[in-house]
């Protein structure tokens, strides 16, 4: 406006700020006065302001200053951010990216959360101590958000970015990022003690904690150096010569003992971290450039009996890894070495497969989602990366993960079948990644997955996924959706038949599970004692697991609510470190750390679990079970389950998962 | 699972028995509060949980469903002592008419409440009490249509080469503008819907169109604001500037008329009028409900009275005068005007909300209701609803006002 009354621009801005100040105050107080029942009238115009004053480092200080008011106002009465103890950090990152007023709302939780940390606003059932751990697990969680990295969103929406990289900038500044390190170098060693085939969010935390400034602990710096050493330059001479191109060069003038040296180095941090670098491919070049099976050994770690394996499949190994490691995909080192390990290529099934899928012929679609995710100008064909993909899988069974997709039952699958029939996952590959469609037979009839459409996904996927998933996952969703509505109707869980269809002979054929109809709890006693008889070692009779067992779960979050249902699967029962009967199981969403709330929070390290497994107590898995297979042949005496821990389980169940139903 | 709710049976406060609302509105239900008039919230389930855990007497009801269940209604308002029923969307006018016919036995009530809700039935009863209405007809198909089209066109004599007489169509019952069509030629006929019919046709009256807002007491008119549309659908002024209000002596007789024909006692009327170049009115429709596009925070600035309130007051028959003449200003006596810009993005796709530091700044500046958009794709406007958010303002000078208002309908706040 060129009538603008007085002054300079610099005035007219203090007059802008004022004038904003002013009306969040007087919203503020129009909220405080309104009964119970009619702030959700006032609630928008107190978000509508702080919006305004958000939006300058100065503005959010004032807002910050006026916080130990919101929760006597009822900024947040009635709504999703209420009660402060029923908050989740896991959302907060989503909801400071959420559109219209959400973002803004979440913003002011944060504030809120901040005034009961330091004291200004001591709340009932959420304590400052509680509200700093909160607080750091939320900069542990968003990290990109504390360091700024761009991403096409935030080029798309600069000021609902700007706003949440402030507001994160302010919880490091008042509660300061001590610890901060400690806990994502906890959450990276989780990760990497799962050991999945997709790392990319590892590498990612990586660089974030390398960010994490003006952390002096000796102990921590040197837990960081290795993972920044496994994924960067592993040791001086690598350092030296700053890029892996350059390493090669330096390895080709270095001396025996040197290049010893550097193998083991390679060789140790792969296998303590299961991560590996371009530096790490370069190293493996130079010793297959020199064909010297010793120093590859040295640099992948291998035990004894896996250096026989490669020195048997000498040619094979060579071919495969030429091949497929390359600088673009470093990442399938760590599946390489597990392969070896496995000696998967002594089978000839699965030696001739991995090189029949070389030489394919691919579909459009197989290249195209392929070729999507590997970087421009690369220089490795499809093939190879859907190669390096397969042997991944098969050196990590238990790193396969559904990524964002509702895809369970197909990550469950090729696990299953990498562990016991890998033969089997090559054809399924070889098919979809030729043909585009893949046969499954159900109950005499095939099913061809390119004829039919269908998905629990419905064709959607969020390709963020290991290379095979990627081409078998959208066919064996279809399949398994289809084998579903084959088997509706039929007056029992449908699984009890599409199960074994599709995972194959290791299924039992038998399901027991909770009847719940019409939200009515039935027969549970039952159902538990027969779990008791056909999986806990001490009642099932002698009869161990051997296969997978697919299984359903009910999961709760954090404060025991009912969320929903979930398909994971039962890998062994043993004891652990304690002598204490655990359930191991394979949790197919690519992150087995959970809160079930109440105690129930499966493990993933710590209790002698294998890469991959996530483990609890038997128990309490009992307690979130509603249905499994077993082998009616194989079942001991249910009837030898103590009374009281059938009152147990039961007991955990009802106050958990179990408000949700009716219990007869 | 419903969990049982004890139902708070509320003190009555001097001898109002509590009043049924019809429709869930917070500012209604605190305005009732602010004034101590007991009330049962009449609302959709699912809007009453809130409530009742903050203590609010509420009824959950339906009121898309019509069948022999609907007496359970007014049984359970007869439970909590329910002495009247205010309507406060569109939807709940037959259903408040349908109650207070028994409530305040009242034979007429529930078809009162069908001339609101029936637009043919509700011109019919204007023409026949010899209120101005445009040419209109209830037609069932496109052919009719047509018809109706050619016959306007015919009788305002238009020559083949010109431009043609728009007409309106717009559905036998709606809220104010929601399904209403333009129709500029028989194209735009030809490419309706099928299920765009039955509806009512219109001929198209021009001239500045305005509403009414008049809160009305045993038949006499307590207090008129006249609400003058700038653009219709994006903006408006309140209270009338003065080339609207040189005529309010005769815009008053004819409120006084409708609520004749339309034998209005207690309550208020929401019509909309068109003045044409001769100063004669042309009578657009009526409602009997809050009206939309924020006219009552617009009243409630200029006037500095809560219409919220107004509305329970006049709508109660045992109000008594003092009461009211204490509550009502004067309606010459308001010292501001008040305007509002509904805003409605002019892209197809829009990211993030640019608000201009110049309006945010100017001295008649109040606040807006934008944030962000929720998602990025425009979607189509239905009637004049779901516009982005809401610019208010207000001042001592009218066409200071006008002229803000008409530059900013301009402006993309989104981009």
């Amino acid at each position: 406006m060129s009538d603008s009354p007085e002054g300079s621009p610099q005035t007219e801005l203090q007059a802008a700020t004022a004038r904003q100040e002013q009306a969040l105050l007087q919203a503020l107080e129009a909220l405080e006065q309104a009964p119970p029942f009619v702030k959700a009238k006032y609630q928008p115009e107190v978000i509508r302001r702080a919006t305004d004053l958000f939006e300058t480092d100065a503005g959010l200080q004032f807002v910050r200053a006026q916080a130990h008011r919101f929760d006597s106002a009822g900024v947040f009465h009635a709504g999703p951010w209420e009660h402060p103890d029923r908050l989740l950090p896991g959302l907060v990152g989503g909801g400071l990216r959420a559109e219209g007023q959400y973002s803004s709302l979440e913003m002011l939780s944060e504030l809120r959360v901040l005034a009961i940390a330091a004291g200004e606003s001591p709340h009932p059932k959420f304590s400052a101590e509680q509200a700093l751990t909160f607080l750091r697990t939320v900069m542990g969680l968003n990290l990109d958000l504390l360091y700024g990295s761009e991403t096409e969103e935030s080029r798309l929406r600069p000021k609902v970015y700007a706003r949440a990289y402030r507001i994160l900038a302010m919880i490091k500044h008042e509660i300061s990022s001590e610890g901060l390190l400690e806990q994502v170098l906890d959450d990276i060693d989780a990760r990497v003690a799962q050991r999945p085939i997709d790392v990319s969010l590892t590498l990612k935390m990586i660089e974030q904690a390398e960010n994490i400034k003006g952390d002096p602990d000796p102990k921590l710096a040197a837990r960081l150096d290795r993972y920044l050493k496994a994924t960067g330059p592993p040791t001086p001479l690598a350092k030296k010569a700053g890029s892996p191109t350059n390493y090669l060069k330096l390895l080709a003038n270095a001396t025996t003992h040197e290049i010893e040296n550097e193998a083991k180095v390679v060789g140790k941090l792969l296998t303590l971290t299961g991560l590996s670098s371009e530096y790490h491919v370069a190293f493996l070049q130079h010793a297959l450039k020199h064909e010297a099976t010793g120093i590859l050994a040295i640099a992948l770690d291998l035990t004894e009996v896996a250096q026989a394996h490669m020195e048997q499949y000498r040619e094979k190994v060579f071919e495969l890894m030429r091949l497929t490691i390359h600088p673009a995909t470093s990442w399938i080192i760590y599946g390489f070495q597990q392969m070896l390990e496995r000696m998967l290529l002594a089978r000839p099934e699965v030696a001739d497969g991995l090189t029949k899928l070389l030489n394919l012929d691919l579909c459009p679609t197989a290249q195209q989602v392929t070729k999507k995710q590997l970087p421009r100008g690369s220089g490795i064909t499809a093939n190879a990366a859907i190669v390096g993909g397969a042997i991944a899988m098969l050196g990590q069974p238990l790193g396969v993960g559904q990524g964002n997709n509702p895809t369970c039952q197909g990550a469950r699958a090729l696990s299953l079948w990498s562990l016991h029939d890998p033969g089997y996952l090559l054809q399924l590959l070889t098919s979809a990644a030729r043909d585009d469609t893949v046969e499954f037979m159900f109950e005499g009839l095939p099913i061809l997955s390119g004829e039919i459409g269908g998905g629990v996904a419905e064709g959607k996927f969020d390709l963020k996924l290991d290379p095979v998933s990627r081409i078998l996952v959208p066919h064996l969703d279809r399949i398994y959706d289809e084998k579903m509505r084959r088997a509706a109707l039929r007056g029992e869980d449908p699984h009890k038949w599409v199960n074994p269809a599709l995972y194959g002979r290791w299924v039992a054929t038998s399901l027991a599970s909770i009847t719940m109809v019409n939200q009515t709890v039935s027969g549970y006693e039952d159902f538990l004692r027969l779990f008791y008889a056909t999986h806990h070692p001490l009642y099932d009779g002698g009869h161990d697991l051997v296969y997978p067992n697919p299984v359903g779960l009910l999961i709760t979050n954090v404060h025991g609510v009912f969320l929903g249902y979930h398909a994971v699967s039962i890998q062994r029962v043993a004891e652990d470190e304690e002598g204490k009967v655990r359930v191991y199981f394979f949790n197919p969403n690519n992150e087995g750390r959970q809160n079930w709330g109440r105690g129930v929070e499966p493990s993933v390290v710590g209790h002698w679990e294998i890469p991959g497994e996530s483990s609890l107590p038997f128990e309490h898995f009992a307690a979130h079970i509603y249905a499994f297979h077993y082998n009616q042949m194989e079942v001991g005496d249910p009837k030898a389950v103590p009374a009281e821990i059938i009152a147990e389980v039961t007991a955990h169940a009802k106050e958990g998962w179990g408000q949700a139903f009716t219990w007869l | 699972m419903e969990k049982k709710v004890p139902v708070v049976k509320k003190a009555r406060v001097g001898k109002r028995a509590p009043v049924a609302l019809l429709g869930y509105s917070l500012e209604t239900m605190e305005a009732a509060k602010e004034h101590n008039i007991p009330f049962v919230a009449v609302v959709p389930e699912g809007f009453d949980i809130a409530l009742k855990e903050d203590g609010v007497d509420v009824v959950t009801w339906d009121f898309y469903v019509h069948n022999h269940n609907s007496d359970r209604l007014y049984e359970k308002l007869v439970e909590r002592g329910v002495s009247h029923a205010v309507p406060l969307y569109e939807e709940t006018v037959e259903w408040a008419g349908s109650l207070n016919t028994r409530l305040l036995k009242d034979p007429r009530a529930f078809q009162r409440a069908l001339l609101f809700r029936d637009k043919a039935m509700m011109k019919r009863n204007a023409q026949m009490n010899g209120i101005r209405v445009g040419v209109f007809e209830e037609i069932r198909s496109r052919e009719e249509a047509l018809a109706f089209f050619d016959d306007i066109n015919e009788a305002r004599l238009r020559l083949q080469e010109e431009a043609p007489e728009p007409v309106h169509l717009k559905p036998l019952s709606a809220a104010g503008s929601v399904g209403h069509v333009f129709v500029r030629s028989r194209q735009d006929i030809a490419s309706l819907p099928d299920d765009a019919f039955p509806c009512l046709a219109e001929s198209h009256l021009a001239g500045q169109e305005f509403s009414v807002e008049a809160f009305i007491h045993k038949g006499k008119i307590e207090f008129m604001n006249i609400t003058e549309y700038v653009h219709l659908g994006y903006s408006q002024i309140v209270p009338e500037t003065p080339r609207l209000s040189k005529h309010r002596t005769k815009i008053r007789k004819a409120i006084e008329k409708l609520m004749k024909a339309f034998g209005i006692v207690n309550g208020m009327i929401h019509p909309e009028y068109f003045l044409d170049q001769e100063g004669e009115l042309h009578f657009g429709e009526v409602a009997a409900r809050v009206p939309g596009g924020h006219i009552f925070e617009l009243i409630q600035r200029a006037h500095g009275f809560n219409p919220y309130a107004a509305l329970l007051l006049c709508s109660d028959p045992n109000t008594s005068k003092t009461e009211l003449d204490r509550f009502f200003p004067k309606e010459k006596d308001h010292k501001i005007f008040a305007a509002n810009l509904m805003v409605y993005p002019r892209k197809a796709s829009v990211h993030q909300l640019q608000f201009p530091k110049e309006l945010e700044a100017h001295p008649y500046m109040d606040r807006h209701t934008m944030f962000e958009p929720v998602t990025a794709k425009v979607a189509e406007r239905v009637g004049f609803g779901n516009h982005y958010g809401t610019v208010f303002l207000a001042g001592e000078d009218p066409e200071t006002l006008r002229e803000l208002v008409q530059r900013y309908e301009e402006y993309d706040f989104y981009e």
